[in-house]
Parts: structure tokens; C-alpha cells; sequence
């Protein structure tokens, strides 16, 4: 059995990684409530953006713009992985990770280009050689929407620029507090659904339908990828609280069985010394 | 109120509930527009600029960096990236990013990108002359 002293010091050692866990917790709970709150915020531009776009979209020739221009077939395409830059979060990575190094292996991995956001992403991609073009890591703290457009160009500029044919975004989507969903995403070319049927031809365009819609594209992709950060921002948080208060109950357990095999230790080396006095004790009165 | 009509900007960090105004100047690609109640139904492209919106006889200005207006006959709503009001715009980066933006502009090596430094510069200049108008 291991001694008192070695148990009291497991003790406090499991005590302050508990603290440490706790602490993360409440910081991942309060940086949730702050991403919930932003994408909840994005919602009314996301949604009449994209509602415009797809009741206009059928109505011009795609031909026209380049960044509407759909390829016949698929020769290279464009992976965003989007990571964390920090670990803690449970499977919140790994899964990402897996899904999108499966996705690259069926595409063809000298067939894809890899824009990593965050840092667990990039370490693991660049480790296995793969082709990464552009890395973006260290921002999330400071996350904003001048991100989503900085990423956005450079999505449109290497589309429109024709090195690659198809952009796929990999990401966890945020579906409530404790499930986080790694999904995969087309953003180009450009999809399109059923919109609100906004009556048209009443409506007067400047300069035209085709330059409203022009300027609606790469305002709609800016969109889209900030909600692609919130999602992947708040199932961060989401998945490092739901790790840490698994954490901090298991801490608790710990220590539970460590007090209890304490107190037995100490019970035991009570009665231990008790024997040794009584057997003292009977020793000096059997001598005199 | 008589001719007064409902406002809304909306950008993808909040929404700015105008309300009632009586008139809107924003910045169309092709100059600028203004917005009375009873405008006809039309989507115009906005560019980077300045949103002028008189609520009460009192002008309220706005530095924005581009979007569409969607209007209505007694509603209009800017859907634009950005909407800073004068009273949030940091002086001093807007100055310093001007300065960057014309010296990029002015430089001529090969690979300086010539339309992004304007923009660039406009954009600056542009939350500068609405800071101005505290």
C-alpha cells in the first residue's frame, strides 16, 4: 500500500488539475455564449444574401462571370480544413482531420491544394507532406469578419483564377451543446437552390441585374465562410466544455477513491501503532 | 409622419435598426443615389462610401465598404459588409492605413497590387471624411 504521504500528494495533484479543467470549462462556456451570439447576429445578412442570389442566379447566363463559371470536369480542387489552433476539445479535431485527409486521398492528394485554417490542421497536413498552399493559424481569439473576407478573396482569386475547378470546405458544424457535426461543404461553383421568388420584373437594377449580381457572389462566399468560422468557433468551445466537465467529474472520482484509500492507510496505521503500545504496554506489565 | 420610410442596415455582425427616416444618400457604383419614401422597387450595388441617413431633420453618417441596397416603396434595407458610425471610426489607423495604401499605390514594382491599394485607399479615405463629420 502506497504511504500517506504519497497519497496526500496524488491528492493535491489530482485537486489542482481539477481547478485547471474547471477553469477551462467556464472559459469554453463564456466563448461559446459570445460565438452563439455572433452567429445568431449573422443570420439576417447570410439569409437575404443568399435568398437574392439564388432568386437571380437562373435568370443570367453564368458564362458571363468568371467566378459563376462551372467546369466541365474536376481537375484540381480546393480543400479548406478548418481546425483549432488548440487541442482539449475531444474528438473536435481528429474527426475533422480524418474526413478531410479522406476526402483528399479519394480527390487525389496531387490533385488538391489545402488551405488549413488553424494550427492542428496545418501540423498535421504539412507533417505528411501534403500540399498545403496557404495556412492560417493565431487568429481565432481575435476572430472577425475581416478574417472571413481576407479567406474569402483568396478562396474566389484562386477560383477565378482557374488553378483550381471546385472548393470544398471541411468543418464541424455546430448542431447544439453537446453534438458537433463534421460535415463537408461545396462552396464553388456556385449551387444553385431555390430562392424566395422576389418579383423581378418590376424591379429596376443599377447599374444592371448582371452587376448586382456580380458583387452579390464574393459578398455571398464572404459570408459563407464566416459562418464556416463561427460553426467551427463555437463547436470548439462547445466540445472543449463538454471535454473539460467530463474532465472535472472524473478529477472528482479520482480524488473520491484517493480520500478513501487515504483514510484507510490512516485507519490503519492507527491501529497499527495502537497494537504496538497495547502490545508494548503487556509486554512491561508481564516483565515487572 | 408623412414621408417617412422604415430603414435597415444590415451587416454580417449586427443589425442597425434605423426606423423611420425621411431620407437615405448612399453610394452607388455609378455615383450617388438619394432615397425618399415612395422609391420604386429596385436593388442597386453600393460601393465603398458614405450613408447619409436624415432622421428628424438630424443626419446620421456611415462608412461603409460596399453591399446592395434593396428598396422598397416604404422600406429600404442596406445589406452592406461593413457600417461603422462616425463616433466608432479609430482616426488614427484610418490615417496610417491611407498613408500605407498611397505609398503601395505609388510604388512601382511589379508585383504591388495596383486596384487592391486604391481600394484601399478609398476605404480609408472614406471612414476619414465620415469621422470628420462628428
Amino acid at each position: 500500500m502506497a504511504s500517506l504521504k504519497d497519497i496526500r500528494r496524488r491528492i493535491s495533484s489530482v485537486k489542482s488539475i481539477e481547478q485547471v479543467t474547471k477553469a477551462m470549462k467556464m472559459v469554453a462556456a463564456a466563448k461559446l455564449r459570445r460565438a452563439q451570439n455572433n452567429m445568431l447576429q449573422a443570420r439576417p445578412y447570410a439569409n437575404r444574401v443568399r435568398n437574392v442570389l439564388h432568386t437571380l442566379l437562373p435568370q443570367i447566363d453564368r458564362q458571363t462571370l468568371p467566378v459563376l463559371r462551372i467546369s466541365e470536369e474536376v481537375g484540381r480542387s480546393l480543400v479548406v480544413a478548418v481546425t483549432s489552433d488548440r487541442g482539449m476539445a475531444a474528438g473536435f479535431n481528429s474527426n475533422l482531420i480524418r474526413r478531410a485527409q479522406a476526402t483528399i486521398d479519394e480527390l487525389g492528394r496531387d490533385t488538391v491544394d489545402i488551405i488549413c485554417i488553424g494550427k492542428k490542421g496545418r501540423d498535421h497536413f504539412v507533417r505528411r507532406g501534403y500540399n498545403v498552399v496557404a495556412e492560417h493559424v493565431d487568429f481565432w481569439s481575435a476572430l472577425d469578419f475581416q478574417h472571413a473576407m481576407q479567406f474569402g478573396r483568396e478562396v474566389v482569386s484562386s477560383y477565378v483564377g482557374g488553378s483550381v475547378d471546385q472548393v470544398l470546405v471541411v468543418f464541424n458544424e455546430f448542431v447544439n451543446v453537446i453534438r458537433q457535426d463534421v460535415k463537408l461543404e461545396k462552396l464553388l461553383p456556385l449551387a444553385v437552390e431555390a430562392g424566395d421568388n422576389i418579383e423581378t420584373a418590376e424591379v429596376l437594377f443599377e447599374p444592371s441585374m448582371e452587376a448586382v449580381v456580380e458583387s452579390l457572389v464574393p459578398r455571398h462566399l464572404n459570408i459563407q465562410v464566416w459562418r464556416y468560422l463561427l460553426e467551427s468557433y463555437a463547436s470548439e468551445q462547445a466540445a472543449r466544455m463538454t471535454a473539460m466537465e467530463a474532465a472535472t467529474n472524473n478529477a472528482g472520482d479520482v480524488i473520491e477513491s484517493l480520500q478513501l484509500e487515504y483514510n484507510k492507510a490512516r485507519q490503519a496505521s492507527i491501529t497499527k501503532e495502537i497494537l504496538d503500545i497495547v502490545g508494548g504496554a503487556e509486554a512491561l506489565r508481564a516483565a515487572s | 409622419m408623412a414621408n417617412t420610410f422604415q430603414l435597415e442596415i444590415v451587416t454580417p455582425t449586427r443589425v442597425i435598426d434605423c426606423g423611420p427616416v425621411e431620407y437615405l444618400r448612399a453610394p452607388s457604383v455609378e455615383g450617388l443615389f438619394g432615397v425618399q419614401a415612395g422609391h420604386t422597387r429596385s436593388m442597386i450595388s453600393l460601393d465603398v462610401g458614405e450613408i447619409k441617413v436624415v432622421q428628424d431633420g438630424k443626419d446620421t453618417f456611415y462608412a461603409t465598404n460596399g453591399g446592395y441596397a434593396d428598396i422598397h416603396p416604404n422600406n429600404a434595407q442596406l445589406l452592406v459588409e461593413t457600417a461603422e458610425e462616425c463616433n466608432t471610426i479609430d482616426t488614427a489607423r484610418a490615417l496610417s492605413a491611407a498613408q500605407r495604401a498611397r505609398e503601395r499605390a505609388k510604388s512601382r514594382t511589379a508585383d504591388t497590387d495596383h486596384s487592391r491599394a486604391e481600394a484601399a485607399l478609398k476605404r480609408a479615405l472614406t471612414r476619414l471624411l465620415v469621422a470628420g463629420r462628428m
